[in-house]
């Protein structure tokens, strides 16, 4: 699955996984965003893997949010963007 | 906030380009996994202190695709052209957008300061204050040019450049290439460009479409790099300055370890 989405004024971001027992699974998050530390995609991702395809925007985005280490800066993009992006790939 | 309101940046803080000792590097061509090396050495040196805040202006000895740290290289370049081509899939530890390099169509340039130089600023502010000599210089060639934040550089002309930073090492690199000419042919055959990402830009298609400096000067490109110097010069002082031994021997390690190898490379297929 793959679904992209552009923050408006802001950056790209890419989401491809699979859909394995109705849970994103083999998430893959990437785009032209800047993201400190650089570790925080792992966590981002670490975060969505395994979330049950049904789960809501906002939930998404909740457990990105909730899954960054402090301080961590997002630019261009936010846990948001990362969420419908995700949920443009089951479209 | 907006970002634009986000990247002005107290004018106190232009003193600090005074108040540190500067080395300028000039052009040496690379290949490209050896200019990224570059990058990531210049900024643990000056991390460790034992460097000056430094100037790189970059050369590159080959075409390549550089990829920003987070870019998938499916998503982003028509591999199998780009092989055809000979241009090399290199990626770079900066966040951003790919960049189409041919050598004499790119001026490229890096800077490598202590956390110390953009303390108190913003992440839009440290950007837009990296970059005002280069606006100055370009004001100077006579082109009305000014920062769009977060991290290009533009003119009524069209979109001249774009900017990355890495915070690392102790170090912050900063790095910025604008197109002195376009090779769009080869462009278009390299890169991917989706729909999405065009999706925001009806309203901003005017101050987004790339107006190289070539176009925008008429002048050649070692007079742009020359003046460029001079404006940097004289804001800061730099004396001109070299990579040392011990940095090559330290970049060429990682360009085998690291920025030559298809794991860092397709670190995100």
């Amino acid at each position: 699955m793959h679904g992209e989405y552009k923050t408006p004024g802001g950056k790209l971001v890419v989401a491809d996984f699979d859909v394995r027992d109705e849970q994103f699974r083999d998430v893959v998050v990437s785009g032209d965003f800047f993201l400190y530390p650089e570790e925080a995609l792992e966590a981002i991702v670490g975060a969505v893997e395994g979330l049950a395809v049904t789960s809501g925007e906002s939930a998404i985005a909740r457990a990105v949010e909730a899954a960054l280490p402090d301080g961590t800066e997002m630019l261009g993009f936010s846990p948001e963007a990362v969420a419908i992006a995700l949920r443009r790939g089951l479209a | 906030m907006t970002i634009e309101h986000e990247a002005h940046y107290p004018l106190e803080v232009e003193a600090r380009w005074k108040a540190y000792e500067w080395e300028l590097i000039p052009a040496v061509p690379e290949v490209p996994p050896m200019n990224l090396a570059l990058d990531e050495v210049l900024t643990k040196t000056v991390g460790r202190g034992e460097r000056k805040p430094t100037l790189r202006f970059w050369a590159w000895s080959a075409p390549c695709v550089v990829l920003g740290r987070f870019q998938s290289v499916r998503n982003e370049v028509q591999i199998e052209s780009a092989r055809e081509h000979g241009v090399q899939i290199v990626r770079r530890i900066s966040g951003g957008g790919a960049m189409f390099i041919e050598p004499p169509l790119a001026i490229t340039y890096s800077i490598h300061v202590p956390p110390s130089f953009v303390e108190g600023l913003s992440f839009p502010q440290s950007y837009a204050f990296l970059d005002s000599w280069v606006i100055e210089a370009l004001r100077e060639l006579g082109i009305d040019a000014w920062y769009a934040p977060l991290n290009d550089l533009t003119s009524a002309g069209g979109k001249i450049g774009g900017a990355a930073q890495a915070r690392r090492f102790g170090g912050v690199l900063h790095h910025t290439t604008m197109a002195y000419d376009m090779d769009m042919p080869a462009m278009l055959r390299t890169l991917r460009i989706g729909q999405e990402k065009l999706s925001d830009k009806g309203l901003r298609s005017a101050d987004k479409r790339v107006g190289p400096l070539r176009q925008q000067t008429n002048l050649p490109r070692e007079t742009i790099i020359e003046r460029m110097t001079e404006t940097f010069t004289r804001r800061t002082g730099a004396t001109v300055g070299a990579v040392t031994p011990a940095e090559r021997a330290e970049a060429e390690q990682l360009v085998v370890e690291k920025f030559a190898t298809e794991a860092w490379s397709y670190l995100i297929p």
